[in-house]
């Protein structure tokens, strides 16, 4: 299991000197992909036995998000710590990933098929090819039958069953089971899951020199004020702004 | 700069965002190259404005969807220091995998791009703006519709390669969309309706424009009480559900405070409303003081024409 | 939006994480369940046996009881749990309150080993319902007096008399039953389907709704002699399990001030009247903060009475002061947002009215508002003020 911990869909996010102020989320939460991809590893581990091991790359924090995922059944955790994310580029966060998870002898692996805050998608197949692993994204169901490995995965039609054999790494979109609540039995359990901590040097990855340089963050532009037009003549130039001015189709 | 240009394919032919990629790679100074994957839509690249080349690859691989393969069977073939692509499912999919391959960093779905290269691309689903530069070789994917696409009129070569790889992902079988309407509380574009529709039966236009932009129909509580038809689940408002959609579209709905609580977050709102005076028009982006009468037919043609 | 918490000096920093998850996990299921059908379910006067079944999956029915399958959790937690359940709705924390605190305490604390191996498993996983009867149609503040009557037959137990105001009543399996033996009080269970035993549903209400209330009626009813519960005389068993509860409930009334609260302040600021919200006007204001400073307040109060109840070292009168504080200004507070809201607040569009008229009944149940004010006047002076006797 990958996992991200990112401000939660409903925090507000503000901007000060230039860049988000992390500070001011006021909740963070599990990566809403990446919970549908917990359930299923669960329900996968429910059905044919194996273990889960929550892993996540981030800071401090983020310590808290991998108890959330041993209260819902996660039999292991594992988090590499970094304090800041940003000083990473794509290359060196799947490298320590693809390490982690090359620790824990896994040979399926499940992540969202992109994290709320980046909303980029990189992870899956990055981690994939750094595992010599294939990849399926835009997942929603998983199922294991002995050897070999279904999933139903979004297509331009709507949706395909695929198979695939392990190692893979399944990149999850909305699953099509609801998400387990914890329970107070697996909430005192997780207090006793400990995770393990390790720097990405204890991976061997070398975190210094990353290719991308964050220069700034602004709030999203100002929308224009709002346009009133008459008659249903005017539907013709707004569909154009919706389509020009605003980007919504 | 030499671009590798992943061409986005929409069916049997190419897809509107290859031009806007082919626009971007020339506005940072780069000349691009466009891989056709499976040879897709290789002759309408080939007359995209300011195409060095068109390259098809063709191989057995190209039959169904496998990021892995697809990645692998591109990458030996293409050339270049950067990589564009589309930043849809596929596109970010190959770029990523094609960028793990070669060891160089990739940035997803950029809104704007600068020599240098600067990338600028929204973060936490739109609520931030993030600038950040990125060095060459690197791989970028584009948001569709941010930028400007090349014109027509060009006429580069097309080359045809033989280039598969290993499929690892085989497809099993395929299962049509269900046909079921998207959740409101999901969708990204919804469009509702409220008393002002006159007939629960008027919903069936809203159905239809909703087919054609893939949204959800919403409903005020006005229409959910008054009509038995109009079920509560499509309720939009304090009671019902309270949605952040991209677009929300409000049809003969007058905006009472209890539907704004529900809706008044979505990104853009537009307004249709045959009374000038409506509440809802203050909170509109877009108004249209029209009849849904007369305002939904036209928006059918004017959505059809994209 | 998703619910903001009112939390103005950060109790959260106090808790533990095991708290903190808890309560997360109690206020995400009601943010799932009860806020989309809590409206319905009042209109339509039922309690939504899917409820039951969730409260049990979750593990926190009898959530501060040790032993027996039950959660074992702090008290702290058990408040925290109270407060997410009536920030959804009154009726919900009263399912919790009287099967954890009043009818599987009873067990936990004066019953046989046998009978709490039988009853508590199946109880705290919400398989079965219990309820409490000590209140009769004559008797309610004054329950020494009551006449429901048990007698001892040699095999059984004869039992007869009424029981009413008596949440789920009707749905429950068990009822811990208090009637004289001998002229002195002693704890029954009266199973469902015992002899000369029904429950029926009492209606008519305008307050807590979307719960069951029903009378209890034991006309010559036969219960079997292993049913009393062996270890407790008098007022002090009753009274031990209304301990419990009103716990419970100082923390809940927070729960349904804080739905108010926030209801008040997003209301304030999007209703625009004279060209500005509301929320800019000084009347407003002020009444916006009174809110704060008393669920503020409240909170505290709770919070250490919490921590009291974790370390024994409480006594019943401390339980009073919150109980009768925290749910006189969440009345109040209730009745303030209904105004802000205006007309608007009478609809159920908004939750306002049905906080107000359920803490109606929470003010009135577990001890009248002025009840637990002369328990403390008999605490501060010395004199008891019940009654007219010297």
């Amino acid at each position: 299991m990958l996992l991200k911990q990112v401000p939660d869909t409903t925090a507000k996010i503000s901007v000060s000197g230039g860049r988000v102020d992390e500070s001011a989320v006021s909740k963070w939460s599990m990566s809403p992909y990446d919970e549908y991809a917990l359930e299923s590893a669960l329900q996968l581990k429910e059905a044919g036995g194996g273990e889960v091991v929550a892993i996540t790359c981030g800071p401090a924090r983020a310590a808290k998000m991998l108890t959330d995922a041993a209260a819902v059944g996660a039999d292991s955790l594992l988090h590499i710590l970094v304090e800041d994310l940003s000083t990473l580029d794509s290359t060196q966060v799947q490298a320590i990933l693809a390490a982690a998870v090359a620790r824990t002898d896994s040979d399926i692996v499940f992540c969202g098929k992109q994290a709320a805050d980046t909303n980029a998608g990189s992870t899956g197949p990055g981690v994939a090819h750094l595992l010599d692993a294939s990849c399926v994204t835009m997942v929603s169901e998983v199922t294991s039958d002995g050897g070999s490995i279904t999933a139903m995965r979004a297509s331009a039609g709507g949706n395909e069953r695929v198979a695939v054999s392990a190692p893979c790494v399944f990149a999850f979109d909305k699953g099509i089971t609801e998400l387990r609540r914890p329970n107070v039995r697996g909430i005192m359990m997780a207090k006793k899951k400990v995770a393990e901590t390790l720097s990405p040097a204890d991976l061997g990855v070398d975190t210094g020199g990353s290719s991308v340089s964050t220069k700034g963050h602004t709030p999203p532009l100002e929308k224009p004020p709002g346009q009133q037009f008459e008659g249903a003549e005017s539907v013709a130039e707004v569909v154009g702004k919706l389509r020009d001015e605003a980007n919504v189709i | 700069m030499d671009i590798t240009v992943i061409a986005e394919s929409s069916g049997d032919g190419l897809h509107p965002v290859t031009a806007q990629l082919v626009g971007a790679a020339a506005s940072i100074g780069g000349t691009p190259t466009l891989l056709c994957a499976g040879g897709v839509g290789a002759t309408e690249a080939a007359s995209i404005a300011g195409v060095v080349k068109v390259i098809s690859v063709v191989g057995d691989c190209f039959g169904t969807f496998d990021g892995g393969a697809w990645a692998e069977a591109l990458n030996s073939v293409a050339g270049g220091d950067v990589i564009i692509a589309a930043a849809s499912p596929s596109g970010r999919e190959i770029a990523a995998t094609m960028a793990a391959m070669r060891g160089i960093p990739i940035v997803q779905d950029a809104t704007g791009l600068a020599p240098g290269i600067t990338v600028t691309r929204p973060i936490y689903s739109g609520k931030a703006i993030e600038t950040s530069t990125v060095t060459s070789p690197c791989a970028i994917t584009l948001r569709a519709n941010a930028f400007a696409a090349a014109g027509g009129g060009g006429n580069a070569d097309v080359s045809t390669v033989n280039q598969s790889a290993d499929v690892a992902v085989a497809v099993k079988e395929a299962i049509a969309k269900a046909g079921e309407r998207l959740d409101v509380a999901e969708a990204d574009i919804i469009i509702s309706g409220g008393r002002g529709m006159g007939d629960p039966a008027n919903f069936s236009h809203l159905n239809e424009v909703a087919d054609m932009i893939g949204a959800a129909v919403g409903a005020s509580r006005a229409a959910v009480d008054t009509w038995d038809e109009i079920p509560h689940s499509m309720q939009v408002g304090q009671t019902g559900k309270t949605v952040t959609p991209r677009l929300y579209i409000a049809v003969g709905i007058s905006g009472a405070i209890q539907h704004l609580a529900g809706m008044r977050t979505s990104k853009y709102i537009v307004a249709i409303n045959k009374d000038p005076d409506a509440p809802i028009f203050g909170v509109a982006d877009y108004g249209i003081v029209a009849t849904w009468e007369d305002a939904l037919p036209a928006l059918k043609v004017e959505l059809g024409k994209l | 939006m998703a619910y903001e918490a009112l939390d103005f000096y950060d109790i959260d920093s106090l808790l533990t994480d095991e708290e903190r998850m808890v309560r997360d996990m109690v206020r995400d299921w009601v943010d799932e369940k009860v806020i989309p059908n809590i409206e319905k379910a009042c209109r339509d006067g039922v309690f939504p046996d899917e409820w039951r079944v969730d409260l049990g999956e979750m593990g926190i029915l009898g959530a501060p009881l040790k032993g027996y399958g039950c959660p074992g959790l702090s008290y702290i937690a058990y408040g925290l749990i109270c407060q997410e359940l009536e920030r959804g709705d009154s009726g919900v924390r009263s399912f919790a309150s009287v099967q954890g605190s009043l009818a599987m305490y009873p067990i936990w604390d004066f019953g046989s080993e046998e009978q709490k191996n039988h009853y508590l498993p199946r109880m705290t996983t919400g398989e079965w319902i219990g309820c409490f009867g000590l209140t009769e149609p004559d008797y309610g503040s004054n329950p020494g007096d009551m006449i429901t009557r048990a007698e001892d037959k040699g095999d059984h137990y004869l039992l007869n008399g009424a029981k009413m105001w008596i949440t789920n009543g009707t749905i429950a399996d068990l009822a811990v039953v208090w009637a004289k033996l001998d002229g002195v009080i002693r704890g029954f269970i009266v199973e469902k389907g015992d002899p000369g035993f029904t429950a029926p549903e009492m209606t008519g209400k305008h307050s807590l709704k979307a719960s069951v209330t029903s009378e209890l009626v034991f006309q010559d009813c036969v219960i079997p002699k292993d049913r009393i519960l062996p270890d407790v005389e008098g007022l002090r068993g009753p009274f031990s399990c209304l301990n419990n509860a009103r716990y419970g409930i100082s923390w809940g009334a927070i729960g349904a001030a804080q739905s108010c609260f926030s209801s008040a302040r997003e209301y304030a600021l999007s209703r625009i009247q004279f060209d500005h919200p509301i929320a800019s006007f000084q009347l407003v204001q002020n009444k916006l903060a009174w809110m704060l400073r008393e669920i503020t307040k409240a909170q505290l109060l709770a919070y250490h009475l919490g921590k009291k109840k974790d370390d024994g070292t409480w006594i019943a009168e401390q339980i009073s002061l919150a109980k009768m504080n925290n749910v006189d200004i969440a009345l109040e507070i209730a009745r303030m947002a209904r105004d802000i809201h205006g007309a608007n607040g009478i609809l159920d569009e908004y939750p306002v009215m049905r906080h107000m008229a359920n803490l109606e009944s929470v003010k009135t149940y577990e001890g009248t508002h002025d009840i637990h004010n002369l328990i403390l006047g008999r605490h501060i002076t010395g004199i008891q003020a019940f009654t007219r006797e010297p």
